[in-house]
């Protein structure tokens, strides 16, 4: 029996939700800033000479400077994007100076009465006129009805399209739309289960499409284009900036079909994407790709007395050797590990963005809660008018039962002044930039190691 | 049997099969803290701003062919994009997730145009009349139907009137709904799991620590407070909360909205001459909260150390490592509540070893007037001391046995601490101890460099111990010969004053310029 309950659903439910659509056949592109690109092929009945055509269900975001229309033999007299609205103000201000039937009904014995009225002026209040008598629309607060004739013409349900066409001659005939909406957008979602012990990620990427349009889009062909700039950031800056994720942009190039600098998604089925609806689609799945965890903290100039969590990061490649081998839509990465139990739980996640194939990307999923970095200004020597020596020391903690290695960075060695100088260091430092100096600081399980450096600055 | 197996047949290949799964078999809920929620802010229970893992493992019955699976019963805040399913033996061609709920809205939305059902009763009388009518706009700015009479507007009259349907419009749940789209070679039996994160979900640790009688030592108890805002409950969950800090990017994915738009039945202008305003009756206000106040938690954790003799905890949390993460796991099956905050035993310490410091920060050259100093409760967070575990952060109240009965000594935040972390509490400041600093009177002439002196005065029958850190001057001042040993610590010079009971000590000192 559960087997027929399935099948009368499966037709009966599609047939009577997408009955009503008046659009053709339609295309979409999707483009990342909330923006698509519409195309919908309708059959149209347009007679010989001047008609108007409506077009129900465009977007009812539709961008009304944009809409084109191309079919054989017609030519545009004009286009017209009504939306002034049906509303029962609407109609009474409409029907200022023509006649109206009011309806009383009598409290006591509820007997109708019938009266015609006409419609004096609707301002804050409605003024009738019945017969001699000027009254003002249920001023004693009793019941009455308003019968209107008919509905004002450019008065509409819904913001509505229509297009003029002269037409060379009648008949039935497929007719391209196309126009511009905001509503669409979309971005990309990745699962990235990482191993830990095994040094592996498993990354599933998915589309995930929005519609917020107002409108549904029925059985489309959809393409995705990635390349414009996301702007979307890290949420969590804090008040020490974070590397980005692309650590090194990638020059692979990858299969997939291209729009010049832009690779195109398109969609291996054609879907429906209903208004409200939040769509997933997988486009990417990896298993076993190298992935490592590193630990990374930023120490600001002159940062003292303050201890930390070094930020985790998970280090991955999008190169064809042993990383995901794709290139990367913007979008967010979340991070899942299992647990005791073997059950996945959440560990964070970050967002990166267009990544070419080939990138190092070191995704900062959140704080460590047993390695800690404490960084203390020590000395501070003025050696001239605009000399500087700085003596200090960085103390990491790893409250971990294994050893971890720390990145730790200084920054802000670099005022406008390029002579910033390390004069010792405890332990050798690599300057990443003028800016910045690292040290890989490895530390015992349940240990501690210290670092000092000298640096000799202008400020 | 034939005839309906051949349908499904038929249907296979337009039109995926739909398969409700109506409830979970069995939940799991990991509790994420918010991240931006300071360490000394509590929970606001009306407005919870961390986020929670639910994981649901449902067993579902799968045609062969495409099927659309549909997921009732998640959580309403659910971030849909965040949603892993796993167990399909077809894989997932699609997820989606839809946020038109059934409404008077939507319904009004979905009938648009079509025809239906005008029931008008008269006050007078009590009788029913009900008529067809077309609806012709709605439901944004008002409803308009086209009734054999003539176009008229819903509710405007002043009488009785409703609007009845045929039929729900199609595609529209009672709550966001997740689906997916699956293709399975044959029927099967599947136990699918569903992942996904959601919103409105907050939990915190409160610590109590009851002082001993010799003030060096304290028992150290923590409740893991676990409170869900959404309008689910979670029955019979695995239930754990995360510690530690993961990322979160905010790049708006948040959970969808339930984009149900509202009906907004309104009128012409409707001013009459006594200008009484006829409105339609407001929808009452929703029920007050029935939830605590935030401040009860202390009341609440008061409670408990008054019970502590008498009931003893009988489960407790159990932590494990998750990542660089720390995991609580309720051992048992528990109920999460909707709008509902629920309290277990996090962790459990007695005789932690303690010291009691008083500590004041003074600025080298500035002078100050009498100033009470802090009360620090320092240790560290090792087995010799008592302790060694990690310790989320969250508040800590400290109760002073008085008598029979305990005293709040003091409100202190606890910050996350792992192993071997030094702790500091700042339980208050002390009346009793007062640092004053001054310029003493110049000897010599403009040229002889400015003299300071430091003053604490203990009004304490015992001795005490005073931490004074400095505060460096301004780049171009330094401080120079001392009259007692300074220390340093964090990079500051610190004086460790040893003070005499009901006494007083001093320290001078050179302010000059560097050279």
């Amino acid at each position: 029996m559960r087997l027929s309950a399935i099948a009368s659903l499966a037709l009966l439910i599609p047939a009577a939700a997408f009955a009503q659509t008046a659009q053709g056949e339609v295309a979409v592109t999707i483009y990342t800033d909330n923006l698509a690109l519409i195309q919908d092929t309708r059959s149209l009945a347009i007679p010989a000479g001047r008609s108007r055509q409506e077009f129900p269900d465009v977007s009812a975001q539709i961008r009304p400077e944009t809409v084109s229309f191309a079919a054989d033999g017609t030519a545009i007299v004009e286009q017209n994007f009504d939306y002034d609205l049906l509303s029962p103000g609407k109609l009474m201000e409409k029907a200022v100076g023509r006649t109206v039937t009011i309806v009383r009904t009598n409290p006591a014995t509820g007997a109708e009465t019938r009266e015609v009225a006409k419609v004096l002026a609707v301002n804050g209040g409605v003024v009738l006129q019945i017969g001699p008598r000027i009254e003002v629309l249920r001023d004693d607060g009793l019941p009455v009805r308003v019968v209107f004739d008919k509905v004002p013409d450019n008065l509409r349900a819904r913001p509505t399209l229509s297009i003029t066409l002269q037409s060379s001659r009648g008949g039935t005939r497929p007719a391209r739309l196309s126009y511009l909406t905001p509503g669409l957008g979309w971005k990309a979602d990745y699962v990235a289960r990482f191993d830990e012990a095994a040094g592996k990620i498993d990354v599933q990427g998915w589309i995930t499409l929005s519609n917020t349009t107002g409108t549904s889009f029925v059985n489309a062909d959809v393409v995705m284009v990635a390349g414009t700039p996301n702007r979307s950031g890290n949420g969590n800056y804090g008040y020490r900036p974070q590397p980005a994720p692309i650590r090194r942009a990638g020059t692979e190039s990858g299969s997939r079909a291209q729009l010049g600098d832009y690779y195109l998604y398109p969609l291996r089925e054609r879907t429906t994407i209903a208004n409200a609806q939040t769509k997933q689609v997988g486009f990417l799945d990896i298993q076993g790709a190298a992935a490592r965890k590193a630990y990374e903290y930023r120490v600001g100039w002159l940062q003292t007395g303050e201890t930390a969590s070094a930020g985790t990061v998970l280090k991955f490649t999008s190169s064809k050797e042993g990383g995901l081998g794709d290139q990367l839509p913007a979008g967010t990465v979340r991070v899942y590990m299992k647990d005791a139990r073997g059950n996945p739980q959440f560990i964070g996640e970050n967002s990166i963005d267009h990544t070419p194939m080939g990138s190092e990307l070191a995704i900062r999923t959140g704080d460590a809660f047993d390695v800690k970095v404490k960084s203390v200004v020590e000395k501070r020597e003025r050696l001239g008018d605009e000399r500087w020596r700085t003596t200090m020391r960085y103390t990491i903690t790893n409250a971990r039962s294994v050893p971890v290695t720390v990145d730790l960075i200084q920054s802000g060695l670099d005022w406008g002044w390029q002579d910033t100088r390390i004069a010792s260091e405890s332990l050798k430092s690599e300057r990443l930039s003028s800016n910045q100096a690292q040290w890989h600081v490895p530390v015992d399980a349940n240990g501690e190691t210290q670092v000092t450096a000298v640096f000799e600055t202008r400020n | 049997m034939r005839l309906l197996a051949l349908l499904a047949v038929l249907a296979a290949p337009t039109h995926a099969a739909v398969v409700t799964s109506t409830r979970p078999d069995a939940v799991a809920v990991t509790i994420y803290r918010d991240p931006d929620r300071s360490d000394d802010d509590e929970m606001d229970l009306e407005w919870l701003r961390g986020f929670a893992l639910i994981t649901e493992t449902r067993s579902i019955d799968l045609p062969a062919g495409d099927s659309e699976i549909r997921f009732e019963g998640v959580a309403g805040s659910m971030i849909p994009v965040s949603a892993i399913v796993t167990g399909l033996p077809g894989g997932i061609a699609e997820k989606n997730r839809d946020a038109r709920l059934l409404s008077p809205a939507a319904l009004i939305d979905g009938w648009l145009g079509r025809r239906v059902h005008l029931r008008r009763t008269s006050p007078a009388t009590g009788a029913v009349r009900e008529s067809d009518a077309v609806l012709r706009a709605g439901p944004g700015g008002g409803v308009i139907l086209e009734t054999a009479e003539g176009i008229e507007a819903l509710s405007c009259s002043g009488l009785p009137e409703a609007l009845n349907y045929d039929g729900a419009p199609t595609g529209l749940s009672a709550r966001p709904t997740l689906s997916v789209r699956t293709t399975s070679k044959a029927a099967v039996h599947a136990t699918v799991t569903l992942s996904y994160l959601a919103e409105n979900f907050d939990w915190q640790a409160n610590y109590v620590a009851e002082l001993a009688a010799d003030g060096r030592h304290f028992d150290l108890f923590a409740w893991m407070t676990l409170a869900n805002g959404n309008d689910e409950t979670f029955p019979d969950a695995q239930a754990q909360a995360v510690a530690g800090t993961p990322n979160r990017s905010d790049d708006g994915a948040a959970a969808a909205d339930s984009l149900s738009p509202s009906v907004a039945l309104s009128c012409w202008p409707m001013g009459t001459t006594s200008d009484v305003e006829i409105q339609a009756a407001a929808p009452p206000p929703p029920p007050a909260p029935t939830m605590m106040a935030g401040e009860d938690i202390i009341v609440t954790a008061q409670k408990r150390v008054e019970r502590l003799m008498a009931a003893p905890v009988a489960m407790t949390a159990v932590q494990e490592e998750l990542g660089d993460l720390k995991l609580y796991r309720i051992p048992e099956a528990v109920t999460v509540a909707a709008h509902a905050q629920k309290q277990i035993a996090l962790l459990a310490r007695e005789n932690v070893a303690f010291d009691p410091v008083y500590t004041t920060l003074v600025t080298v050259g500035e002078e100050q007037d009498p100033t009470p100093v802090a009360i620090l409760m320092r240790t560290g967070n090792v087995k010799e001391r008592g302790l060694g575990l990690p310790l989320p952060s969250g508040k800590i109240a400290i109760f002073e046995q008085i008598g029979p009965r305990p005293m709040l000594a003091g409100e202190a935040i606890l910050k996350d601490a792992a192993i071997g972390d030094e702790i500091e509490w700042r339980v208050g400041r002390s009346p009793q101890i007062q640092v004053a600093q001054r310029e003493l009177a110049q000897g010599g002439g403009d040229s002889s460099p400015r003299r300071y002196e430091i003053e604490i005065s203990n009004a304490n029958s015992s001795p005490a111990v005073v931490e004074v850190a400095f505060l460096p001057p301004g780049s171009s001042m330094q401080l120079v010969s001392p009259s007692r040993r300074l220390d340093a610590r964090n990079g500051r010079k610190i004086w460790i004053a040893k003070l005499p009971a009901n006494g007083r000590a001093t320290l001078q000192y050179k302010l000059v310029a560097h050279d």
